[in-house]
């Protein structure tokens, strides 16, 4: 252990007095007032400019240096300039999630006395990929380097890429089996892993000889290093301009503006008060091969979240109420749970001015210990966060969304999130040798609807704000399988007056290899893990995956008989039933011996929930939403809408019988339904009685366990005592 | 500062305003006045005329008028205090059934009934479909949104209500 005692900090020390003077004042690092920004505005604003011009031009240069399709075509990578304490000044686009992970991890390393041992030196390069340090998951490995200026520590440049293979139990990035730290893959703990602007060779090494994919890492590596290098000699230059001492004020003046402008915009955008809403995940996972007996193999989440909104503009949220942490890769830390909030701001509200951690400052997230937001066991898995994350993410986006409707600014609504499922794969590659890999095409599945328009299709995810599938060709170039067809998944996005996002599905043929692992994650189980707004359905969640092994396809094909090109919308069959061979069916994560070729697999990507009344859907936008394949007929007849066949043979709307069918179901609706009091009585003896299925039992059980205020409110509402009906009268 | 018409509002908020024109709005510094200028567009839009104070949904707000501030549907109908949950007040549509749930999801997966239900808040003197909530059963109802209804009014917009 280093003594303390006896060793100079100057780093840590002003860590700490930064957040003394941000305690007292209120204000970042105690800037009151904005001198800089009052006495030259247009300078203010034109260096801020250089310094994002900065970070998006690294960014670009060090995505030609990837091997990784993630990277190269996605654009699964973003830049940021710290502060000497870690503190964002200004990023690139990409994947914002990482800017305040990045930033937990350098004021790891001050606070663990990184001043000392290993040293902070010019020309140092420090990587981690370990969550509870600093990052989401695994395969979010980022890079930082210190600014040194006239011999001082001035700031640090940082760049995350996410890795298409991170060396796990099972192949790709997102480690979906691992349920405890030491099988998610090769970890890298705040490692001072390069010098003198050079990666250490024994690093590289040890990487080339943990990874199923080296390639992929090590050359993001030199891209990260590479970017960094590229933006601290811009700030560098910048600095010789403007002198130390003012870079020094003005950057912490940025970062207060920062936090004024997020304050300023709640204040402009939204209504005070508190918001609530809840979503849901269901992991499953009884019988599949490589689950090992830690926990609970199936299991309901609760997710609940409360929006307090300040009249000073302060954002809170608390997820108090929801579940533990457990053997499974989709717990978060709380670095993870501040990228999630630190993204999502980006999209709805940091749209202008200067967006950088202050707006993170503005915002307060309560993350009670021992929930899967904040284990209270660092040996917990976090290999597939983003399986909770995005869902709990998605409430606050409809939270926010409900804050802007009641202000006004429709166009800003947006029911949001979308958990899209993501394959990993590994084994024998098409060339024969070994590989490893994460499809990315997830990067641009179905958004939610806005409150003024119908969702994006195929074109949104939450942590990437510039959702790109990436090229056909490139992923063909990547992986033992071919595509032999991508289609628009019909009625994938919510039912509403404005409809979700559809995705997409992909087929493939295995192709060349005689040895692949296909892994799925991150995709709910019996459970919406999204919602609708104001009246509008959640999007079905894609939980079955379909393959054949050993099919006749090429035997047909030489025929010329029918191929499959996708899974069809026949709910209880598969379009890739016409193929001969052994049909399979499994539901949830998708773990089952290897595949070769001749196999066939398809995935479905995730659409987004709706807004609105459905009986309010635009009967033509609806022909043409059948005329096109977004929705089936059958899936017209949900929002009312009669169609008929036009002269031209196309779908088009009856008007006159869509309103009286309307009329009817107004009808319908108001005879079916009960008094929300009658509903209630009923319910509450089957509460009593404890009626349920034994995961929602456990469910109730440990959220009541965890939190007193989930069981009081749970009983209050129901007029029970919930600890005793789930607990056994534990108190 | 960036205004925009009433007649420009109420297409937005309508959805019927050009998307070219909705894209400038999106990314022009937002109108200062928006708020005022909306609930004119949505009391227009109503038949009855207590005082709309806050939109809280597609077709549900919170009034002032003889029945003092209530969360009131477009039709009219009083779900009552603003501050207790008007779902508590509204009927419910609860899909606990393969076959309920098939109804709207006709060609996709399903969730376990056993696990989640949907259950769907509704007028119920117009049948306007309010609010959907997807939930484990058992589950609270949750009341989404209590608006600061008095800071908002005094230090937001700067136009204190008078005492309810």
């Amino acid at each position: 252990m280093l003594d303390k005692s006896r060793t100079v900090f100057p780093l840590r020390d002003r860590l700490l007095e930064s957040e003394r003077l941000m305690e007292q004042t209120g204000c970042y690092d105690g800037v009151t007032e904005l001198c800089l920004r009052r006495e030259d505005p247009l300078k203010f604003e034109t260096l801020h400019t250089k310094l994002r011009a900065a970070c998006v031009s690294a960014r670009e240069m060090a995505r030609r240096i990837s091997a990784s399709p993630g990277v190269r075509e996605v654009g699964e990578m973003v830049v940021a300039i710290y502060t000497p304490e870690g503190d964002a000044i200004a990023l690139s686009n990409g994947i914002m999630v990482h800017v305040h992970t990045m930033s937990r991890f350098i004021k790891w390393m001050i606070r663990n006395g990184y001043e000392e041992a290993p040293g902070i030196a010019d020309g140092d390069i420090f990587a981690n990929n370990d969550a509870f340090i600093g990052t989401v998951q695994v395969p979010d490995v980022m890079d930082v380097m210190p600014i040194f200026h006239s011999g001082r520590l001035v700031g640090w440049v940082g760049a995350v890429c996410h890795e298409l293979e991170a060396g796990g139990i099972t192949p790709g990035g997102d480690v979906c089996l691992a349920q405890e730290r030491f099988t998610e893959g090769l970890f890298v703990c705040a490692e001072k892993v390069g010098h003198n602007d050079e990666l250490r060779r024994d690093y590289v090494i040890r990487c080339e000889r943990n990874l199923r994919m080296p390639i992929y890492w090590v050359l993001d590596e030199k891209a990260k290093v590479a970017s960094c290098i590229d933006m601290r000699e811009s700030v560098k230059a910048l600095i010789d301009e403007i002198g130390v001492d003012y870079w020094e004020k003005l950057s912490k003046e940025f970062i207060e503006e920062g936090r004024r402008a997020q304050l300023a915009r709640t204040r402009q955008l939204t209504v005070p008060g508190i918001y609530r809403g809840h979503t849901f995940y269901g992991h499953v996972t009884e019988g599949k091969p490589g689950f090992q007996p830690l926990g609970p193999a199936d299991w309901l989440y609760n997710i609940p979240l409360e929006m307090e909104i300040g009249t000073d503009g302060k954002i809170t949220l608390d997820f108090e109420g929801t579940q533990p942490w457990g053997y499974h890769s989709m717990n978060c830390t709380p670095a993870g749970m501040d990228g999630g909030m630190f993204v999502t701001l980006t999209q709805h509200m940091n749209f202008e001015g200067l967006v950088n951690d202050g707006a993170w400052m503005a915002t307060e997230l309560k993350l009670p210990e021992g929930t899967w937001t904040n284990p209270d066991n660092e040996q917990a898995a976090t290999a597939t966060s983003w399986a909770l994350l995005l869902p709990a993410y998605g409430v606050f986006q409809r939270m926010l969304s409900r804050s802007f409707v009641a202000r006004g600014f429709v166009e800003e609504a947006f029911v949001g999130q979308v958990n899209s499922p993501m394959i990993e794969m590994g084994g024998e590659s098409q060339y024969g040798t070994q590989f490893g890999m994460a499809h990315f095409e997830c990067a641009a599945a179905g958004s939610g609807a806005l409150a003024i328009k119908d969702g994006l299709d195929t074109a949104y995810v939450g942590w990437n704000p510039e959702s790109d599938m990436g090229n056909i060709e490139i992923w063909e170039q990547s992986m033992p399988m071919l595509y032999i067809g991508r289609a628009i998944v019909p009625n994938s996005g919510g039912a509403g007056k404005y409809r979700g996002g559809c995705s997409f599905a992909s087929t493939w043929l295995l192709n060349r290899t005689e040895h692949l692992r296909l892994v799925t994650s991150e995709h709910s189980s019996r459970v919406f893990d999204n919602g609708g707004m104001c009246g509008g359905y959640p999007a079905p969640t894609c939980q079955k995956h379909r393959a054949v092994r050993g099919s006749d396809i090429h035997e047909r094909a030489a025929a010329g008989l029918p191929l499959a090109h996708a899974p069809g919308t026949d709910p209880l069959h598969s379009d890739l039933e016409v193929l001969g061979g052994e049909q399979i069916l499994v539901e949830g994560p998708y773990i089952t011996a290897p595949h070769k070729a001749g196999d066939v697999f398809t995935h479905s990507y995730n659409g987004g929930g709706g807004y609105g009344d459905v009986l309010e859907r635009d009967p033509a936008k609806t022909a043409w939403d059948v005329e096109n394949g977004f929705l089936t007929p059958q899936a017209a007849a949900i929002f009312g809408i009669v169609l008929r066949d036009g002269l031209d043979g196309r779908p088009e709307p009856d008007l006159e019988a869509t309103e009286r069918r309307r009329a009817e179901m107004r009808a319908e609706r108001i005879a079916r339904a009960v008094p929300v009091s009658e509903w209630m009585a009923r319910e509450r003896l089957r509460i009593e009685k404890a009626d349920f299925a034994p995961e929602v039992r456990n469910m109730f059980a440990s959220a009541m366990r965890l939190s007193q205020k989930f069981s009081d409110e749970f009983s209050r509402f129901w007029g029970v005592d919930g600890k005793a009906i789930f607990l056994g009268g534990s108190k | 500062m960036t205004t925009y018409s009433k007649e420009v509002i109420a297409d937005l908020v309508a959805g019927r305003l050009p998307w070219p024109h909705t894209r400038r709005i999106m990314s022009a510094y937002k109108d200062d006045d928006r708020f005022f200028k909306y609930v004119e567009v949505l009391q227009d839009r109503v038949a009855w005329d207590h005082r709309i104070l806050l939109p809280v949904g597609d077709h549900l707000f919170i009034t002032d008028g003889a029945d003092g501030r209530v969360t009131r549907c477009e039709c009219g109908h009083s779900f009552g205090d603003y501050r207790s949950n008007w779902k508590l007040s509204a009927s419910i549509i609860v899909r606990d059934s393969e076959e309920a749930l098939r109804e709207i999801y006709p060609n996709s997966d399903l969730p376990d009934p056993a696990w989640m239900e949907i259950r769907e808040f509704i007028c119920p003197e117009c049948g306007t479909m309010h609010e959907v909530e997807a939930a484990a059963p058992g589950y609270p109802v949750v009341h989404d949104f209590e608006p600061d209804l008095e800071g908002f009014y005094r230090d937001w917009l700067d136009r204190p209500l008078e005492q309810a």
